[in-house]
């Protein structure tokens, strides 16, 4: 506990911990000193000279070094002959701080002063008005009039883009610097800096294509002026005509929270439509930042003219329109004559609503809840997960990280952030993964292993610790461990705490379930179970999928089978005929296919009924990020005329069925499933949406403190408890894993991208020149056996089907390996052979 | 008792002869005041170019919140105004409106302005929301409408040096 | 007995030629320290002498090196040869006629701070001086004094140069750090200050390079023989770079507390054309102005009296400014210098700069007023106190004391019209 130190700060006593910074310290009994450089989540670089203060200390006497006192018996206060910043010094005992003299008020006239004179007179033109630090402070403690000539003004680049998504503007940069240093200190990918010096000082972009990172929006939220600014929000409202709502990211399992801004359009015929989205602060999920993905492509497929509006019904091959009533009938019907022949098979992207209601139904159908996922091992999460309290924010020195099988960056932007400044505080990071990805760097021990044999370096892993805290099977003695391993092994045992995160690099359904197991058995070995910040965490593909788990919902390796054979197939946010042609042709010897979805998907297309359903910023709900924390969104637009919520579709097909369910509010469905599923207990919408005060404060009138954030009123959800913490299960099972023979020739290996042609990634504007076509990749060395070339068109050959993707060539990727991503259209979802070819050259 | 009556009829027969002040309106209209407050009207420059950037301001300012505004982009091929930005759709409903002046006070480019014209009657509310098509004032004379296409680098600053100001 | 400590190549000649300087005593000092000192009295010995640094602050260097901390390794030395103080010359002399004295100097240091490490950061305009320097750092080492186990001892030292690339603002220490790290030439915060979080966050000596040229000499004869020379607060010699409109400029080395009038008359050879001294700039561009009054002609030149005459010694770099020229024009290229090396870091400078600049140069064309004289004072007192480093808060000081002292000159520029010849249509240029 560090020690309190106690000061003042403009005539009001002040208690805080030492090492705190006085502009922290003013902060937490309300006194605001005005920064532009200073940002809390950064170390201070006093560069701007806003916060210049006058600071005295108690004169200390040489020789008895204690303090000199008048005669009142007060410390006699020495005050520095020049002003200092309040953002670099740190308090000490006895200070005495004074924020409203005239000095130090004229001394921040005169710096605003220096700032307006280039800066341009655009508050009418420039996005950041309303809503702008410089504009604030100018009214607050700056000059009335400027006495610098217009004609000597420095003209810069006007709306530069660095990369598509951002637009700079270099007349209006104050040189504080907090983007430069957000993206070295806090992401560590420099991929902006300063160029020229002095008056010429201006901000480029030093990678191809410009600002090259799946951060950058977060400088804009920083930014306290207008110089950074989004593309998609350009000219796009006053900050005071937009109205906020709370809402979840619905891309991947982090589940940052976000704030949809909306206004009523003209151009949108008068509707509420979501001008922008902009972080909220949450400091255990997100802190204040988002990724690229969230802000840009979160929301604009809801937008998206393709959107299915009516009930379609097949008639005489074709779809047509039909109405509700008539498309709900023939599919109870249907459904009901299928009883014990029901395949339902949903996606991640559900909230835990819809996805209770499915579960419903299909039960009370006897049917099968299929999960959509490439990975396995919720279940286990469930129990083994990290437990409540746990933060990723709060590790430090002493505590251990292992990722493993994830290419983090790709898979969950926000983790890798928050794992990368934990690294940074001293925390053990231990990275195993085939090739090298971003997270490498911040790695304290690297292992590698051959795609396929993640499993058994965890059990070498185990091996190594030679624990005797339980039995060990006797198999587990051929899987050796060499000192790499071992080292990383000790490492992870001696932390304090432990947190494992297993992703989707080379995964699939059995492999990702034995190395879950694997990790949990080593979780428990290493009792890093059933405390916070320790248990594993698994990087899923979508927003709830451990939410999906956590509703009974579970994968299936056979789904081919599943499929062909089942009565029908109720197919909800998922697209198995656009994932895999196989599967295609499994649905269409089903009987019967109903889709569930936004858009008109392939496995749509093939369906017998089509239903419409509203899409997530347009509804509420819950969705479970993959730290087990429940978190509630709102509505934010108007859904548009004839869609109904999957939970609502599910809810009335299972009454037509005969089945009682919950169809009016997910707010209802919601207290029905927290009664039903046991680890929900005692979970309403009331306590989701409780909030605390957060530090640093953020998002308040002070937004040049931290930004353009939102704080957090609408809820700061509720983290569940694993088994392992509730009941202090810890069950241990093992499972050798089988033998596989790996073939000669090229592996194919699936891989995650964030930018993928994902339904809701496609439609997005501002993504769309980054979001590629289909690629693969290969090193140097099998590029050259194959006698082809970066950039080059292939085709790749895979269980008889050939694919066009574009070659490329990537040093990280290992011998004899081609990496395929996921989601850009070829259906490679577990390691198998793969062939390449040169593209015909004829078209198709 | 007849001397009071003659002194009252002989004041209404003078009346004969005054000179009315009754004005005949519609055919005769008296001319407004300087400074007077009528409809809106959106101003252009010489060139043609309108003088509205589309910041918004007017409707910040205006007490009733009458006035809608939307932003959008310049580009030299496709020119509305002056600078990066103009307004793509511009709407005053002026029911709401009560013709306080505020968004001519708040303009920074002198755009929005109170004209002369007090003949505004509607009969229905959707034909009371006059669009930027009803308010923008024709092209004068040598100049050219918009959208137009202009040379690059020719029109980058958005926000004039500004003149005193008159009626 | 020779008159020069440090400009020895003037009496000895081919003095930077390894063996000669040998023959004169060379690397005596440093085989002294290395084997038969202690590295804390070494220290000591420097402390004892009383030596301050010759780059501009005149720090103590023995108490600099004491501050170096011993808890954290390993240790650097950097030599700070970026000269480029506008009138500053003496540190390219000595690196082109007495190298290995600055290298012995260097050397010295290294062993009393324990550093296995060196650099020696030239401006990027002395490319030819650093591929001398680094031959002579190769003969060095083939002579055995650098590399690893010197003589003998436990004690390894190597030596490096490092070119900048022509800013100014790297001769502050902690830029001349950020650029030696290949980060932008920027400040640091201070504190903390060198000694404690140099290089790469490791404790560093920063020292000038006329301050090291003095340590062997101190090492080799002692401190006390030291402090006979100079001022008791200002112990001795200095090299003043004499230039401007005197008849002889150049370096002249000259115990401090000589005073500026036999500098200029006695050794500069008096003014061109018979002229009258009208200002005196003693630390270049960063000068506050001396009015050359007769009183501060005989003002002895160390660091506590040229504060009497309200002005600071600096660097040395003593430019004598004759009644022919205007004190508005000289602040005029001040302030163009000054506006061009700012890094840009803080708001005050970097904006400020730029502002007087303009308004300098507003004057110059006769377009400016009674006003525009005022806002540049304020605009130069607004700047004052606020700033990151030293270069901001030193580049109001030309400013001040020069509209201060010399208000008649702006006067007189304000009356006159518009001149075609004017400075700034040459400044354009080079802008």
């Amino acid at each position: 506990m560090a020690q309190l130190i106690s000061l003042m700060i403009d005539d009001k006593p002040v208690k805080v911990p030492e090492g705190t910074l006085i502009v922290n310290a003013a902060k937490k009994v309300g006194i605001d000193i005005p920064v532009f450089c200073y940002h809390p989540k950064m170390e201070p670089v006093g560069m701007c000279r806003m916060c210049l203060v006058e600071i005295g200390r108690p004169q200390i006497d040489r020789e008895t070094r204690k303090p000199v006192l008048d005669e009142q018996g007060n410390p006699v206060i020495q005050f520095g002959p020049k002003l200092e910043t309040a953002c670099t010094t740190p308090v000490s005992e006895g200070m005495v701080v004074m924020g409203m003299s005239d000095k130090v008020k004229k001394g921040r006239q005169d710096i605003l002063e220096f700032l307006l004179t280039s800066h341009p007179l655009d508050c009418p033109i420039c996005d950041k008005g309303g809503e702008c630090p410089l504009q604030n402070l100018t009214m607050e403690h700056g000059p009335g009039v400027s006495r610098f000539l217009y004609d000597e003004k420095m003209h810069l680049a006007k709306h530069y883009p660095l990369g598509d998504l951002i637009l700079l503007d270099r007349e209006r940069c104050i040189q504080c610097g907090r983007c430069v240093r957000f993206q070295d200190e806090i992401v560590g990918e420099p991929v902006i800096g300063f160029e020229q010096r002095g008056r010429s000082l201006q901000i480029e972009t030093f990678s191809d294509p410009g600002f090259d990172s799946y951060y950058s929006g977060n400088t804009t939220d920083i930014c306290p002026v207008g110089a950074l600014t989004t593309t998609d929000f350009r000219f796009g409202a006053r900050p005071w005509e937009l109205k906020p709502v709370a809402s979840v990211c619905s891309q991947c399992p982090v589940g940052c929270n976000i704030t949809y801004n909306i206004r009523r359009e003209a151009r949108a015929g008068g509707r509420y439509v979501i001008k922008r989205v902009l972080p909220r602060q949450h400091e255990e999920v997100n802190e204040i930042w988002i990724c690229d993905k969230a802000r840009f492509a979160g929301y604009q497929y809801a937008e998206s003219p393709e959107r299915l509006t009516r009930p379609m019904l097949r008639r005489n091959g074709e779809l047509v329109e039909s109405s509700w009533d008539e498309a709900l009938q023939v599919v109870a019907e249907r459904f009901k004559a299928a009883t014990g022949g029901l395949v339902t098979y949903a996606g991640g992207r559900l909230s835990n609503e819809d996805l209770f209601n499915l579960k419903q139904l299909t039960e009370g159908l006897k049917g099968q809840a299929i999960l959509k996922s490439s990975i396995g091992g919720g279940v286990l999460v469930a129990q083994m997960g990290v437990a409540k309290g746990t933060d990723l924010g709060k590790l430090g020195a002493g505590d251990a990280i292992l990722v493993i099988a994830s290419d983090l960056q790709e898979e969950a932007p926000i983790w890798w952030l928050r794992v990368k400044q934990a690294a940074d505080r001293g925390a053990t990071l231990i990275v195993v993964n085939p090739r090298q990805t971003r997270l490498d760097r911040f790695a304290t021990h690297t292992l590698r292993y051959d795609y396929g044999s993640e499993t058994a370096t965890v059990l070498a892993m185990i091996n190594a610790l030679e624990s005797k805290k339980t039995r060990l099977p006797d198999w587990l003695a051929k899987y050796r461990p060499n000192r790499f391993q071992t080292a990383a092994a000790k490492a992870f045992a001696g932390a304090k705490n432990g947190i494992i995160l297993f992703g989707q690099e080379g995964m699939d359904l059995p492999r990702s379930q034995e190395l879950a197991l694997a990790c949990a058995n080593l979780l428990f070995l290493t009792d890093h179970l059933g405390s916070p910040n320790n248990g594993l965490i698994g990087v899923w593909e979508s927003a709830n999928t451990q939410g999906a788990w956590d509703m009974g919902f579970r994968p299936s390796t056979e789904l081919k089978e599943m499929f062909s054979s089942a009565r029908a197939v109720y197919v909800v946010a998922a697209d198995p005929a656009g994932d895999d042609p196989s599967l295609a042709d499994a649905l269409e010897q089903s009987e019967f296919v109903v889709v569930q979805e936004l858009f008109l998907t392939s496995t749509a297309r093939l369906a017998d009924v089509v239903l419409p359903v509203t899409a997530q910023p347009e509804r509420e709900g819950t969705y479970t990020t993959g730290e087990r924390r429940v978190q509630r969104f709102f509505p934010a637009i108007p859904a548009p005329g004839g869609v109904i919520p999957d939970y609502e579709i599910a809810a009335r097909i299972g009454e037509r069925s005969g089945l009682k369910m919950e169809n009016r509010a997910a707010s209802l469905v919601f207290a029905q499933l927290a009664a039903r599923v046991s680890d929900y207990e005692g979970l309403s919408y009331r306590s989701l949406a409780e909030t605390h005060e957060q530090w640093p404060i953020i998002g308040r009138d002070d937004l040049y403190y931290g930004g353009t954030a939102y704080e957090n009123t609408q809820g700061l959800g509720v983290q569940l408890m694993p088994s392992s913490q509730k009941r202090k299960i810890f069950q241990v099972n093992w499972q050798e894993p089988p033998v596989r023979v790996s073939g000669k020739g090229l592996l194919g290996v699936p891989i995650t991208r964030l930018y993928d042609r994902g339904a809701t990634v496609t439609p997005s504007r501002s993504l769309a020149s980054r979001v590629p076509g289909p690629f693969i990749l290969v090193n140097e060395t099998t590029a050259q056996k194959l006698d082809m070339h970066n950039d080059a068109p292939v085709q790749l050959m895979l269980a008889g089907s050939a694919y066009s993707a574009m070659l490329r060539v990537d040093t990280a990727v290992p011998e004899s390996v081609v990496l395929v991503p996921r989601s850009l259209g070829i259906p490679l979802s577990e390691l198998q052979p793969v062939d390449i070819r040169v593209a015909e050259t004829t078209p198709a | 008792m007849l001397k009071e009556i003659v002194r009252g009829l002989s004041t209404t027969f003078r009346q004969i002869f005054e000179k009315p002040v009754t004005i005949q309106y519609p055919e005769v209209k008296r001319p407004v005041r300087p400074r007077f407050k009528g409809r809106h009207i959106l101003k252009r420059y010489d060139n043609g170019l309108e003088k509205c950037i589309g910041c918004s301001l007017c409707a910040a300012a205006c007490p009733a919140d009458a006035i809608f505004v939307e932003a959008a982009e310049n580009t030299d091929e496709l020119r509305y105004s002056p600078g990066e930005r103009y307004a793509s759709t511009y709407e005053i409903n002026l029911l709401r409106c009560i013709f306080c002046g505020y968004c001519e006070d708040a303009c920074p480019t002198e755009a929005i302005i109170l004209g002369d014209n007090y003949e505004l009657s509607f009969t229905d509310r959707r034909s009371a929301i006059y669009t930027k098509e009803m308010l923008i004032e024709p092209v004068k004379p040598g100049g050219k409408p918009t959208p137009q296409k202009v040379e690059p680098g020719k029109f980058t600053r958005s926000i004039p040096d500004m003149q005193d100001p008159q009626d | 007995m020779s008159t020069f400590l440090l400009l020895r190549h003037r009496e000895i000649p081919n003095l930077d030629q390894l063996d000669v300087y040998r023959q004169h005593g060379g690397f005596e000092a440093f085989q002294k320290a290395i084997t038969t000192l202690q590295p804390k009295e070494v220290t000591d010995e420097v402390k004892a002498s009383g030596l301050r640094g010759r780059g501009g602050a005149g720090f103590p260097t023995g108490m600099k090196w004491s501050f170096i901390d011993n808890n954290n390794w390993p240790h650097y030395v950097v030599a700070n040869a970026d000269e480029s103080e506008p009138g500053t010359f003496k540190d390219r002399e000595i690196m082109e006629g007495n190298p290995y004295q600055f290298l012995e100097g260097v050397m010295i240091c290294a062993y009393a701070v324990q550093a296995q490490s060196a650099y020696i950061y030239l401006r990027g305009e002395f490319w030819q001086l650093a591929a001398e320097l680094d031959k002579r750092i190769q003969a060095l080492e083939a002579a055995g004094l650098l590399g690893d186990n010197i003589l003998g001892t436990n004690f390894s030292l190597r030596l490096y140069t490092h070119l900048g690339a022509g800013a100014y603002i790297c001769g502050e220490e902690t830029a001349l750090l950020e650029s030696l790290e290949g980060k932008l030439g920027q400040p640091r915060l201070r504190p903390p200050f060198p000694p404690s979080y140099g290089l790469y966050g490791k404790p560093t000596i920063v020292n000038n390079v006329e301050t090291l040229t003095n340590v062997p000499l101190i090492v080799a004869r002692g401190a006390k023989w030291y402090k006979t020379m100079g001022t008791e607060r200002s112990p001795g010699t200095k090299i003043f770079s004499l230039c401007g409109q005197v008849n002889k400029p150049g370096n002249y080395e000259l115990p401090l507390g000589t005073t500026f009038r036999e500098l200029i008359f006695t050794h500069g050879g008096g003014l061109k054309d018979g002229r009258k001294v009208k200002a005196i700039m003693p630390a270049g561009a960063s000068s506050s102005i001396i009015v050359a009054t007769e009183e501060a002609l005989d003002t002895p030149m160390d660091y506590e009296n040229t504060q009497k005459v309200g002005s600071v010694l600096g660097s040395a770099s003593v430019i004598v400014i004759d009644d022919s020229v205007s004190m508005e024009w000289v602040i005029n290229k001040t302030l163009h210098f000054f506006k061009h090396e700012s890094c840009g870091k803080c708001t005050p400078c970097r904006e400020g700069t730029y502002w007087m600049m303009h308004i300098s140069d507003r004057i110059s064309r006769g377009q400016a007023n009674e006003e525009d004289l005022e806002t540049l004072n304020d605009v130069a007192l607004n700047i004052q106190g606020k700033c990151l480093c030293a270069l901001g808060e030193f580049s109001t000081m030309a400013v001040v004391t020069g509209i201060e002292r010399f208000k008649s000159d702006f006067e007189l520029r304000l009356a006159q019209n518009a001149n075609p010849e004017s400075p700034e249509t040459v400044l354009a240029a080079v802008d």
